[in-house]
C-alpha cells in the first residue's frame, strides 16, 4: 500500500478540526489536472453548501417563530421577541433576493401585530415625523426603538410599510420620478413666472433653480437612456462624467431579466452595439473615454440578478455575443435545475431558474428598456426613451433648457458648460457653424480663466470644427492654441500634429491670409547678461534668445525684431531682419540679427514678426527665461529689460604725439603715435597717416607699433630698468604703409599701443605736424603736432677783442649775425650750443666756413682754437667754442660770383637717445653700406651772419649825467646831451662851416613831460670835433625806473651815431616828496 | 483623511494657481478633469457667495454626489477651494488657515509675481502635509 501523500494528512486533520456528523464543512479538491467539468462541479458544490446553509437557517427560524405565534394569546409573549425574529427571517429572504417571500413574512407581521391589539398611540412626535419617508426606511432606527419597546403606531406602520414597498418597487422609479417631477416643476412654476418677475435677485435665483432642476432631470434622463442603450449618444465630456460617474446606478430589489420573446431587440441592440464605434477625434488625439457608469454595468446588472452563478468572467464581460453563443439567452443549464432550491411560497421573477448564463449587455438594455416600459407612465417620457432621435431632442432640449436659465442666472460657468454639451451635439450632427460658435464661447470662458485642463477637451472639436468650415484663420488659431497649452496635456504625437497643421495651412494658398498671433508659442527675450552697449554709428549683431513651444524643429523664412527706443517714443520703433531662413529647435535658441546703425538711446525690444511659409506671424510675449510657465497673460507684467544701448557720440579713439620733445630735423626720426582705444574696439581699423607740409615719411622703412607702457617715459632714466620693459610687453610688430594706410594688427585692438612712423623733417623752419586720420568705418581726424629742431641753438659773442677797448657790439639776432664798431684785427668767436634736445649729444668735429672778408687766425683750418673732442653736450645744457679770425681784405666787388655772404659753422655729433624721450639717432638707413662710420656721425650745419665793422661813425651822442640828488616826479630835470662829431664832414665843406643838424627828442608821453623845444635844429660844426650841447626841460610823471627821454637825429643814418649809453637805460625815478602843508595843526 | 480631495488656489482673475490632489485614493486616470470641472463650476457659486457674506470660510456651498466644496475666500478675493467627501468641518477649516498662511508667505516673496502659478515645490510639500494632518 502506498503511504498517501503528506496533504492527505493535512486534510485529515482539517477534517478532524471542522467537521463533524452532521456537517460536512470541509472539501477536497484536486486541482492538478481540472477537465472540463471541474468548474461547473466546484459552482454546483458551493452552492449546494450556501442553499443547505439557507434552508437549514429559516428552518430553524421558522420552527421559532411557529412556536411564538402558537403562544402569542398567552401572557409571556411578547412581541418584541417576534418581531425580531419575524425581520431577521425576512431579511434573511432578502439577502438571498427572495422578495417574495420577504414580503409574506413582512405581511405576517403586520397581520400578527393588528391581531395582538398592540396599538399604541398615534402621531408624530418629532419634526419630520409627519412626513412620508417613503425612500428613507433608515431615517429612524427603528430596531433600537422596538427594542426599548417605545416605538410609535405611526412609526410603526411607516417602517413596515417602506419595507413592503421597498420589495415591490418598479425598476428605475426614483429617476423616473425625478425626471416627471422636475418637467411638471419647471413647466408650472414657467407658468406661473412667465409675466416677470419683481425684483432682480429673486429672478436671478428663480432662472437658478429652474436650472439646477433642468440639470437635474437631465442627469435622470441620461442615465435611463445610457440604461437603454443609447449611452453612445451621450457626449463623454467632464460634466457628463462627472454627473453620471458619481451617481450611484439604481437599486432594484432584482434587475430586470429579458423577456422571453425579446430575442429580436436584443438582435437589434447588438447591432447597434457593433456599429457604434467611437468618433475619432481631430488630430488622432486618443483619450480613454471619460467613464459615464459609476460602476461596469454589466456587473452591476448581473449582480444583482438573483442568483447567478458567478459564470465565467470572460463571459461576462464580453457584451458582444460570438458566434457560438448566440444561440439563445435563455437556455437554463438542465443540471442547474435539479439543485434549485424549492421553496414553495416564492416565485418572484427568474428565480426558478436560478443559475442562469450572465446578461449580456444588450440583453441587459432590452431587459431594462422593457421594465421601464412598465415603470414609466408618462407618454412623453415614454416617447422620448422610445428611439434615438427622440432621446436625443429630449437630451438636447433639457440640456438648451439648463444652459438658458443658468446664463440668466449669471452663473456663466454652468451656462457655458452646458453650451459645449449642446456644442456637442450639433458637431455630431455636422452643424457645424452652431457647434463652433458654441465651442467658441466654452474655450472662451476656459480661456480667460486659464483652466487648461478643462479646455484641452474642448479646443480639439472646436478646431475640427473650424477645419471642416474652412476657417482657415479660426483653425490656425486653435491650432496655435493647442500648442500653447501645458505640455503635458497632449501627447508629443499629438502636438506634432498640430504643428504640422500649421506648417501645412502656411504653405498653401489661404484665401484670406491672416497674421497669426504666436505669442504662447515663441517668446522672445535679450540674451542673459550684460546689454549690447554699442557706440553711436556702429552696426552690430544683436543676439537673441527665442523660446520655441513647438514639439518640432519649424522653419522661419523670415524673421524680424522691432526694438523701441525707451526715451523717445516718436521716434517710431525700427525693425530688424534676418534675410535668412531660421530653423527653430524646439525650446531655447539663440539666433542673431546683423544691427544696422541706430541712433543714441536705448532700446527694448518690441514684436517679433516673421514668415512661416506665407503666413505671417506676429508675437508680443517676452519670455521670462524659461520654458517652464508659459502664462502669456501674465507677461504684460514684466519689466522689459534694454537690450541694447546706443551710447551718445563720442570720441573712440585717443590719438597723440608719444613725446612732446622736439626730434631732429633733417633727419630721419621715429615719430611715435600713442593710440588709445577709448572703451572701443580697434579691430579693424585703419589708421590714414598724412604727413604735414615739410615733412616726408620714410616709406622705405617699415612702421613699427608696440604696446604703450604707461611709465616708460620716466622709467627710462633710472638705473634699474623695471619689470614692464620686459621685451615681452614691449614686442616690437612691423606693419607696412600700404597707399598711406596702415591697418592696426588685432592685438591692438583694445590696448594701448604706439605706432612708431619714420618721417624727416626737410624744411629748414620748425615741423608744422602730422595730420593723422583715423579710419575705423567712421573717421577720425585728428592732427598730431610733431616738433622738429636743430641739435643746437646757436649763438655767438665776440669774446676777446684783442687791442681796441671800446669795442661795440650790438647783437642783432639771435641766429648770429652780430656787428661791431671798430676795426680790429682779431677777435675770438664764442659759439655757444645749446642742446635743443632731449638727448645727450656728442660733438666730434667743428668747423667755421667763413664769409668772404674773413679769416681764420691760427691754423687756419677753420677748427677751434683748442681741440677738446669729443665734446659731450647734456640734454638742454650749453656749451661753447671758440673761434679765432680776423678781418681779411674785401673781396673785389666783380668776383661777385665766388661771394659768400654768411658763414656756415659745422658740426659732426652723434646723438644718443630714446625715441620714448624725444630725439635719438636717425632712423638707420638700410643701405648705409660700408661707410657706417661715416653715416653714424650727424652734420649740423648753422649759418652766422657776421658783418663787417662799421668804419665811419660821424656823429656821437652822449647822455650827460643827471644830478646826483636824483630825479623826483614833479621836480623839473635838464636832461643834456652832447653831440660830438667824430669825422669832418667833407660833403658840405663848400657852402658853410656850420652844418644844420636835426635832433628830436622821443619820450613816452605817460612818462615825461617836456618843456621847451621837442625837435629842432641846431648848429654844429663841420669841423671834427666840434661839439654841442642839447639841453631840455623835462618832469617826470611817474616813479620807478623809466627810460629817459632820448635824443634822436633823424637826418642821420644810424650806423653814423655812436651812441653812449650805446643801449637803451633807465632812470630812477623818486616818488613826489611828502607835502607837509596839510598836516599842519591849525 | 478624506479619500477624495482636491485643493486648489485660484485667483482673483479666476486662473487656478494651484492644484493637488490630497486625498488617498489615487486619483483615476480616466477622470482627470471632473474635480477640475467641479471646482470651475463651483466658482459661479462662490461668486455669488461671496457678497452675501463676510466670512472667509465657506463650507459646503456646493455639493456634488458625495463631494462637497468648501471655500475659503481671502481679502485679495484669491480662493482656496477644496473639493472633499469627508465631513471635518474644524479639520478643513484649520486647513483653510494654515494654507492661507503658507500663501502669504509665497506672496512676500519677492521673486514671486503675484497672480502667477505657484511652482514652489516647497509650498506644495507643506500643503500635503497640512492635508495628511487635518483632512
Amino acid at each position: 500500500m502506498i503511504r498517501p501523500p503528506r496533504w492527505q494528512k493535512v486534510y485529515s486533520k482539517l477534517e478532524v478540526d471542522f467537521s463533524s456528523k452532521k456537517r460536512e464543512r470541509c472539501c477536497k479538491l484536486d486541482i492538478n489536472a481540472p477537465d472540463a467539468n471541474f468548474w461547473d462541479d466546484l459552482e454546483t458544490k458551493i452552492m449546494e453548501c450556501i442553499r443547505n446553509t439557507l434552508d437549514r437557517r429559516i428552518q430553524f427560524y421558522e420552527e421559532e417563530i411557529r412556536k411564538l405565534s402558537e403562544q402569542r394569546f398567552m401572557p409571556v409573549w411578547n412581541f418584541c421577541n417576534f418581531f425580531i425574529l419575524k425581520e431577521s427571517l425576512a431579511f434573511m429572504f432578502e439577502i438571498a433576493h427572495l422578495h417574495e417571500d420577504a414580503l409574506r413574512e413582512y405581511d405576517e407581521l403586520e397581520l400578527c401585530y393588528l391581531e395582538t391589539g398592540k396599538q399604541r398611540e398615534f402621531g408624530g412626535v418629532e419634526q419630520g415625523d409627519d412626513q412620508a419617508t417613503l425612500l428613507e426606511p433608515a431615517r429612524k432606527p427603528l430596531t433600537q426603538i422596538v427594542h426599548d419597546d417605545s416605538f410609535r403606531e405611526f412609526e410603526f406602520r411607516q417602517y413596515l410599510f417602506a419595507c413592503q414597498a421597498k420589495s415591490m418597487l418598479p425598476f428605475c422609479m426614483r429617476e423616473v420620478w425625478v425626471i416627471t417631477a422636475c418637467l411638471a416643476l419647471i413647466d408650472a412654476t414657467a407658468s406661473h413666472y412667465k409675466d416677470g418677475l419683481a425684483a432682480p435677485d429673486v429672478e436671478k435665483e428663480f432662472y437658478r433653480v429652474q436650472g439646477e432642476i433642468y440639470t437635474l432631470c437631465r442627469t435622470k434622463f441620461m442615465r435611463l437612456g445610457y440604461l437603454i442603450g443609447y449611452g453612445s449618444d451621450i457626449e463623454r465630456s467632464p460634466v457628463n462624467s462627472a454627473s453620471l460617474s458619481m451617481l450611484p446606478w439604481p437599486k432594484p430589489a432584482v434587475w430586470p431579466s429579458l423577456p422571453s420573446n425579446a430575442s429580436s431587440e436584443v438582435l437589434a441592440k447588438e447591432k447597434m452595439i457593433l456599429q457604434d464605434s467611437p468618433r475619432p477625434k481631430h488630430f488622432g488625439i486618443q483619450r480613454k473615454p471619460l467613464p459615464l457608469e459609476p460602476s461596469v454595468l454589466l456587473r452591476e446588472a448581473n449582480r444583482r440578478r438573483a442568483s447567478l452563478s458567478a459564470g465565467n468572467m470572460s463571459e461576462l464581460f464580453d457584451g458582444r455575443p460570438n458566434a457560438n453563443d448566440s444561440s439563445g439567452p435563455l437556455s437554463p443549464l438542465p443540471k442547474v435545475n435539479s439543485v434549485s432550491m424549492s421553496r414553495t411560497f416564492s416565485s418572484p421573477g427568474n428565480f426558478e431558474g436560478s443559475i442562469d448564463r450572465p446578461m449580456r449587455l444588450a440583453e441587459i438594455y432590452v431587459a431594462a428598456e422593457h421594465a421601464l416600459r412598465n415603470t414609466i407612465s408618462d407618454v412623453k417620457l415614454c416617447e422620448s426613451l422610445s428611439s434615438i432621435e427622440e432621446f436625443e431632442q429630449k437630451y438636447l432640449d433639457l440640456s438648451k433648457g439648463a444652459a438658458n436659465n443658468y446664463h440668466r442666472s449669471w452663473w456663466k460657468r454652468h451656462g457655458v458648460v452646458l453650451d459645449g454639451e449642446i456644442a456637442a451635439v450639433y458637431h455630431k450632427h455636422e452643424n457645424y457653424d452652431f457647434a463652433a460658435n458654441l465651442y467658441e464661447k466654452v474655450c472662451a470662458l476656459y480661456a480667460g480663466e486659464g483652466w487648461e485642463n478643462l479646455l484641452a477637451e474642448v479646443l480639439p472639436n472646436l478646431a475640427e470644427c473650424q477645419k471642416i468650415q474652412n476657417d482657415q484663420a479660426g483653425y490656425l488659431s486653435s491650432c496655435v492654441r493647442l500648442l500653447s497649452l501645458d505640455k503635458g496635456l497632449f501627447l508629443t504625437k499629438e502636438r506634432q500634429a498640430f504643428q504640422s497643421e500649421v506648417v501645412r495651412l502656411a504653405h498653401s494658398e489661404m484665401e484670406h491670409p491672416v497674421p497669426l498671433d504666436v505669442s504662447s508659442l515663441i517668446t522672445f527675450s535679450g540674451n542673459q547678461g550684460p546689454l549690447l552697449e554699442l557706440c553711436d554709428g556702429d552696426p552690430g549683431t544683436l543676439s537673441v534668445t527665442l523660446w520655441s513651444e513647438f514639439p518640432d524643429d519649424i522653419t522661419l523664412e523670415s524673421l524680424s525684431l522691432t526694438l523701441t527706443a525707451t526715451n523717445n517714443t516718436d521716434e517710431g520703433v525700427k525693425a530688424i531682419k534676418s534675410t535668412e531662413a531660421i530653423v527653430l529647435r524646439p525650446g531655447r535658441n539663440i539666433i542673431t540679427l546683423p544691427l544696422p546703425p541706430q541712433k543714441p538711446g536705448s532700446y527694448v525690444l518690441g514684436v517679433l514678426t516673421g514668415q512661416i511659409g506665407q503666413l505671417r506671424f506676429r508675437s508680443h510675449s517676452f519670455s521670462k527665461g524659461g520654458p517652464a510657465d508659459s502664462d502669456d497673460f501674465l507677461s504684460y507684467e514684466k519689466p522689459t529689460r534694454p537690450i541694447l544701448k546706443v551710447a551718445n557720440p563720442r570720441s573712440l579713439v585717443d590719438l597723440a604725439a608719444a613725446v612732446s620733445s622736439a626730434l631732429l630735423m633733417n633727419e630721419s626720426q621715429w615719430v611715435g603715435i600713442i593710440v588709445r582705444p577709448l572703451n572701443y574696439s580697434l579691430k579693424g581699423a585703419v589708421l590714414h597717416i598724412d604727413a604735414g607740409p615739410g615733412l616726408r615719411i620714410e616709406e622705405r622703412h617699415h612702421f613699427e607699433i608696440e604696446k604703450h607702457e604707461v611709465g616708460t617715459q620716466n622709467m627710462t632714466n633710472l638705473d634699474n630698468p623695471p619689470e614692464n620693459l620686459s621685451p615681452v610687453s614691449t614686442g616690437v610688430k612691423q606693419l607696412t604703409l600700404e597707399d598711406g594706410k596702415i591697418k592696426l594688427p588685432d592685438w591692438t585692438s583694445n590696448i594701448t599701443s604706439v605706432l612708431w612712423i619714420p618721417l624727416r623733417a626737410v624744411s629748414d623752419g620748425l615741423a608744422k605736424g602730422t595730420p593723422a586720420g583715423f579710419k575705423c568705418l567712421r573717421l577720425l581726424r585728428r592732427t598730431i603736432a610733431v616738433h622738429f629742431t636743430d641739435p643746437f641753438h646757436v649763438s655767438i659773442r665776440v669774446a676777446d677783442k684783442c687791442n681796441d677797448g671800446t669795442l661795440l657790439l650790438q647783437f642783432l639776432k639771435d641766429a648770429g649775425t652780430f656787428r661791431y664798431e671798430y676795426k680790429t684785427d682779431r677777435l675770438s668767436i664764442k659759439v655757444i650750443l645749446q642742446s635743443q634736445v632731449k638727448a645727450s649729444l656728442a660733438i666730434y668735429d667743428a668747423w667755421l666756413d667763413l664769409q668772404d672778408g674773413f679769416a681764420h687766425a691760427g691754423k687756419g683750418d677753420g677748427r677751434p682754437a683748442s681741440s677738446f673732442f669729443p665734446l659731450i653736450v647734456s640734454p638742454k645744457s650749453k656749451a661753447g667754442i671758440l673761434f679765432s679770425i680776423y678781418l681779411a681784405e674785401a673781396p673785389a666787388k666783380d668776383e661777385a660770383k665766388e661771394l659768400q655772404p654768411v658763414s656756415i659753422l659745422n658740426i659732426k655729433y652723434t646723438i644718443c637717445g630714446s625715441r620714448n624721450l624725444g630725439a635719438h639717432t636717425p632712423v638707420a638707413e638700410e643701405l648705409s653700406g660700408p661707410d657706417n662710420d661715416k653715416a653714424e656721425h650727424l652734420t649740423f650745419r648753422s649759418e652766422l651772419v657776421l658783418q663787417r665793422p662799421v668804419l665811419d661813425p660821424c656823429l656821437a651822442v652822449g647822455f650827460l649825467s643827471l644830478p646826483s640828488s636824483g630825479l623826483r616826479v614833479g621836480q623839473l630835470v635838464t636832461m643834456t646831451w652832447r653831440v660830438e662829431r667824430l669825422k669832418a664832414l667833407e660833403e658840405k665843406v663848400a657852402s658853410d662851416n656850420l652844418d644844420e643838424v636835426l635832433y628830436e627828442v622821443n619820450i613816452n608821453p605817460e612818462n615825461w613831460m617836456i618843456a621847451g623845444r621837442k625837435r629842432g635844429y641846431v648848429s654844429l660844426s663841420t669841423k671834427q670835433g666840434s661839439r654841442i650841447e642839447i639841453s631840455i626841460l623835462c618832469l617826470p610823471l611817474v616813479a620807478g625806473y623809466v627810460r629817459p627821454p632820448q635824443l634822436g637825429l633823424p637826418n642821420v643814418d644810424e650806423a653814423n651815431i655812436s651812441c653812449n649809453p650805446p643801449g637803451p637805460h633807465l632812470v630812477c625815478v623818486l616818488p613826489p616828496p611828502l607835502s607837509s602843508s596839510y598836516c599842519v595843526p591849525a | 483623511m478624506a479619500n477624495t480631495a482636491c485643493f486648489m488656489i485660484v485667483s482673483k482673475n479666476d486662473i487656478p494657481i494651484y492644484e493637488a490632489e490630497v486625498g488617498t485614493v489615487p486619483k483615476k486616470e480616466d477622470a482627470a478633469h471632473q474635480h477640475q470641472f467641479i471646482l470651475h463650476a463651483a466658482l459661479d457659486i462662490v461668486q455669488d457667495m461671496a457678497w452675501t457674506t463676510s466670512a472667509m470660510f465657506l463650507k459646503a456651498i456646493d455639493r456634488f454626489n458625495d463631494l462637497v466644496v468648501s471655500v475659503y475666500i481671502k481679502v485679495i478675493h484669491t480662493r482656496l477651494m477644496l473639493l472633499h467627501d469627508s465631513r471635518n468641518d474644524d479639520g478643513i477649516k484649520s486647513f483653510f488657515q494654515e494654507v492661507h498662511e503658507l500663501y502669504i508667505k509665497t506672496l512676500l516673496n519677492p521673486l514671486y509675481l503675484p497672480g502667477s502659478r505657484i511652482t514652489s515645490s516647497h509650498f506644495d510639500t507643506k500643503v500635503r502635509a497640512l492635508a495628511r494632518k487635518y483632512l
